[in-house]
């Protein structure tokens, strides 16, 4: 196996300098938008493709991370200050010393490739001359990206070190990325001489339809003839398409179009000549249904040939895939965090657990756990109630467990460092089930509330002591042969709905409720 | 491990050697000096395998040291444009000047040097013993100052190294520096104690025999010139020393018969060049040296043992040439006929 140990940036995009360690297999990053999920992605493709030309045709003013272009032009602005920024993609150890050496930002033995941004220097004089002119003006156009191994040596896109493949649904329909995804699909499955006499007779195929089949057009049209173009922009490359059951891909609906590019390049096939080692898959779950999303992600573990790297928002990919394979990416100008360390029981628990909102748990900053519907229906209510405004204010959001598996949610906040209020029942022990079951949760940013009563034992018991009034004026009529209470307790989700809708000033919050909206809004 | 110097004749099928040396199993680096046998070695590899296998990596020496040995280490760190090979450090010089040109290229013959200084050594080393299972090393007659105190290091690698050479076609150092090495190869007994010490088995006998000299021109090889040199031919060729008018025309207008000249072989008509750049070529049947002033002198005398190495290892070069006949020609006669 070829596969990337780690990614590091500086200056690119929307980083200063950020590392990201990747495991052997399976990596899945994840992250709020605009937290430079695809950034990862398009860098490592950047890299691996050594092409200048698709660098310049981005363009560096898009390349270059825009907060050091601004503090450079803010700056005294000196040649020797302007700005350099890199991609260094560090490989395991597959045995090929071109791409062994020092030649790193970090200088110590590694392999690896690194496409690097800087000023061309053979422009030196004019660049000092734009820098000094009164404009400020950055030199973009001056820049010149340069690709080398870790030995020292240049290499371009035609010099394959590691082989990859970018699957992003969300070009999907996009001509351009259909041709560039069936070629390489073409190149991994035919061999180099393969492809030449493809190449050939497809040159003549073309010429002899010319010549043959529009012969009697062509002697009508006397001095001229008509013929089919061969050239960089008309040939077998581009004019490949892949059929499946007579359908072009490009005509299929965009699901299946999806579905399509993501399993043909995961398969293990017996035809792949030039196996791809990396593929770089940008939110699969695009234009998916439920159904094939499971069938996605069942192909997505079976694929253990290749290293994949995924960028999702889909708490399905992500958990059932094992969060412990999960990269997790701040909005903020920071190295990620990985989901590696969890234990091995929690990352089951989320595999196997029914719906789940787990990805949502993680790119949450502050959250209020509780234990079932009720809790769930309320807790805004109430959050209005105490803080007078909204949760969605404060960036505060609500989980509903379903049962007690607070802890399983503990294990990531605690990995994440998510502010997290678990809102329980005692359950008539409060010691044991609130104190003594958390002991080792005692981290500043996670918190256990419960009714300290041991009668109090649950929610609604809470609830309806703490306004027995209205609750009778609620609920009384009609009961025949349950009290109040025990009516609450046994129809929870609708006592709850009916309280939301008749909610009304002078509704006693439980004083452990208040507690946890108030510190987790502090 | 093999460690060997393999003291190898002219036309003893050196290079049949290094190629047979290869499979397909083991990881081969071989190195030569000059492009010309990369490209020669390059063929003879394609030939036997029908492409370059990926486990046999063919460098030039340079291109050896500075790529493999120089850039992986120190291209970042210390920078460099490339290989000088033509200028010198002044004498005088201080700091980076030792090392580098105005453009800043390493002067080949310390790029060797470069990397002692630098400390990376021991990484080239362990890099070598990484990717490579066996060394081949051609001409390596030719390593000196520098270079040869940098062969000393690596014959220490865990790989097996097979050195092939002939001390007599010593025509030439890769690198010449002060005094370092300086007097490496003032005779063979010494030169060869030198990789004795470092642990390199000498074997003057698996290419003692020269497939393209016949048994003639060996024995006039050892007997006028001291040189070890036997044959597995057993026919006799013609050796002839041509000082007539008619004769020596004869040989300028034959296209066929290379002139072998001491220097300014180029201006020369007529398939001419200097017996020091005839080294490498396998190609010629007859061979016409001829001999400027001074060698005629010790020709004529008898004491073509005598000459200086460098003049001595030349013609030696130039001589074993000849697949059949060898015409020995004065200069001064070639001169006098041509201004004529």
């Amino acid at each position: 196996m070829k596969y990337i140990t780690r990614v590091k940036l500086k200056n690119f995009k929307r980083f200063t300098e950020i590392q990201v360690p990747l495991q052997e297999k399976l990596n899945i990053i994840i992250g709020e938008n605009e937290s430079g999920k695809s950034t990862i992605l398009s860098a490592i493709s950047l890299v691996l493709g050594g092409n200048r030309g698709q660098i310049e045709k981005i363009g560096y003013e898009r390349l270059l991370n825009h907060g050091v272009v601004s503090a450079f032009l803010e700056s005294e602005r000196r040649y020797e200050d302007l700005p350099k920024a890199y991609v260094e993609l560090w490989f395991n150890d597959f045995g090929e010393h071109e791409l062994d050496g020092r030649n790193n930002s970090e200088g110590v033995d590694g392999h690896g490739l690194k496409m690097e941004f800087c000023p061309n220097d053979e422009f030196g004089p004019t660049i000092r001359q734009i820098l000094q002119g009164a404009e400020r003006n950055f030199p973009f156009e001056f820049y010149q990206v340069r690709f080398y191994t870790f030995q020292g040596d240049a290499y371009s896109g035609y010099k394959k070190y590691v082989r990859h493949i970018v699957i992003d649904t969300s070009q999907i329909g996009n001509d351009y990325a259909v041709r560039e995804y069936v070629g390489d699909m073409y190149d991994t499955y035919a061999e180099p001489l393969e492809k030449v006499v493809h190449q050939n007779e497809y040159r003549k195929l073309k010429e002899g339809f010319g010549l043959n089949v529009m012969k009697d057009l062509n002697e009508r049209a006397e001095k001229y003839s008509f013929a089919l173009k061969s050239d960089s922009k008309s040939n077998i490359r581009t004019d490949l398409t892949l059929i499946e059951e007579s359908i072009g891909i490009e005509n299929k609906g965009k699901g299946r179009q999806c579905f399509i590019k993501t399993e043909f390049a995961l398969k293990r096939a017996e035809g792949v000549r030039q196996k791809i080692d990396v593929a770089l898959i940008e939110e699969p779950e695009n234009h998916l249904s439920h159904l094939n999303m499971k069938r996605l992600v069942g192909m997505i573990a079976a694929a253990d040939d290749k290293q994949l790297i995924i960028a999702t928002h889909s708490n399905m990919i992500s958990s059932r895939l094992d969060l412990r394979n999960t990269i997790y990416m701040h909005s903020a100008d920071r190295n990620p965090i990985l989901l590696t360390d969890l234990p091995d029981d929690t990352a089951e628990f989320f595999i196997k657990a029914p719906y789940h909102g787990i990805l949502d748990y993680v790119l949450s900053k502050k959250v209020i756990l509780v234990e079932g519907d009720s809790e769930y229906i309320l807790m805004a209510k109430f959050y209005e109630m105490v803080k007078g405004h909204s949760m969605d204010t404060d960036q505060v959001h609500v989980f509903s467990v379903g049962g007690t598996s607070f802890k399983r949610y503990l294990d990531v906040a605690n990995l994440l460092g998510i502010k997290t209020a678990v809102v329980r029942d005692n359950d008539t022990d409060y010691q044991r089930n609130c104190v003594e079951l958390y002991e080792d949760y005692n981290a500043d940013h996670i918190k256990v509330f419960s009714d300290q009563d041991n009668g109090r034992s649950t929610f609604e018991k809470c609830l309806y002591q703490d306004n027995e009034a209205v609750c009778t004026e609620w609920f009384a009529a009609g009961r025949k042969t349950l009290t109040v209470q025990e009516y609450m307790l046994k129809n929870k989700a609708e006592s709850a709905l009916e309280i939301l809708r008749r909610m009304q000033d002078g509704f006693a919050v439980p004083q452990y409720i208040r507690e946890a909206i108030e510190w987790i809004s502090g | 491990m093999d460690k060997r110097l393999i003291l190898s004749v002219a036309g003893s099928g050196k290079t049949r050697y290094i190629i047979d040396y290869t499979d397909e199993e083991r990881r081969f680096l071989i190195l030569t000096y000059t492009i010309n046998n990369v490209a020669n070695i390059r063929s003879r590899v394609a030939a036997k395998y029908g492409c370059i296998p990926k486990n046999i990596e063919i460098y030039s020496y340079f291109s050896f040291l500075y790529s493999f040995c120089f850039k992986p280490f120190l291209l970042n760190a210390v920078g460099a444009k490339g290989i000088d090979f033509k200028g010198m450090a002044h004498f005088k010089a201080v700091g980076d000047a030792r090392y580098f040109d105005r453009f800043r290229r390493i002067y080949s013959y310390r790029l060797a040097k470069v990397l002692e200084v630098n400390g990376v050594i021991d990484a080239v080393k362990a890099r070598i013993e990484k990717y490579f299972d066996a060394v081949l090393i051609d001409e390596v007659q030719d390593f000196g100052g520098n270079d040869f105190a940098f062969l000393e290091r690596i014959v220490a690698c865990t790989v097996d190294l097979v050195l092939v050479g002939d001390f007599f076609q010593h025509t030439y150092d890769t690198s010449r520096d002060g005094n370092v090495n300086k007097n490496l190869h003032a005779d063979l007994a010494g030169y060869l104690a030198r990789f004795e010490a470092a642990g390199v088995i000498v074997d003057p006998d698996t290419l003692g025999n020269s497939y393209r000299c016949s048994k003639s021109v060996c024995a006039f090889i050892r007997e006028t010139m001291g040189v070890a040199i036997d044959t597995h031919r057993d026919d006799e060729t013609r050796i002839e020393y041509v000082d007539r008018d008619d004769g020596i025309r004869e040989l300028l207008g034959s296209g066929a018969t290379i002139k072998l000249f001491y220097e300014n072989g180029k201006t020369y008509p007529l398939n001419s060049k200097n017996w020091g750049d005839s080294k490498g070529e396998d190609h010629h049947q007859d061979v016409c040296v001829v001999l400027n002033k001074n060698t005629d002198k010790f020709y004529r005398e008898g004491r073509l043992a005598e000459l200086p190495p460098r003049t001595k290892n030349k013609l030696y070069v130039a001589i074993t040439r000849t697949r059949n006949d060898l015409y020995l020609v004065p200069e001064s006669k070639v001169r006098k006929l041509l201004a004529g």
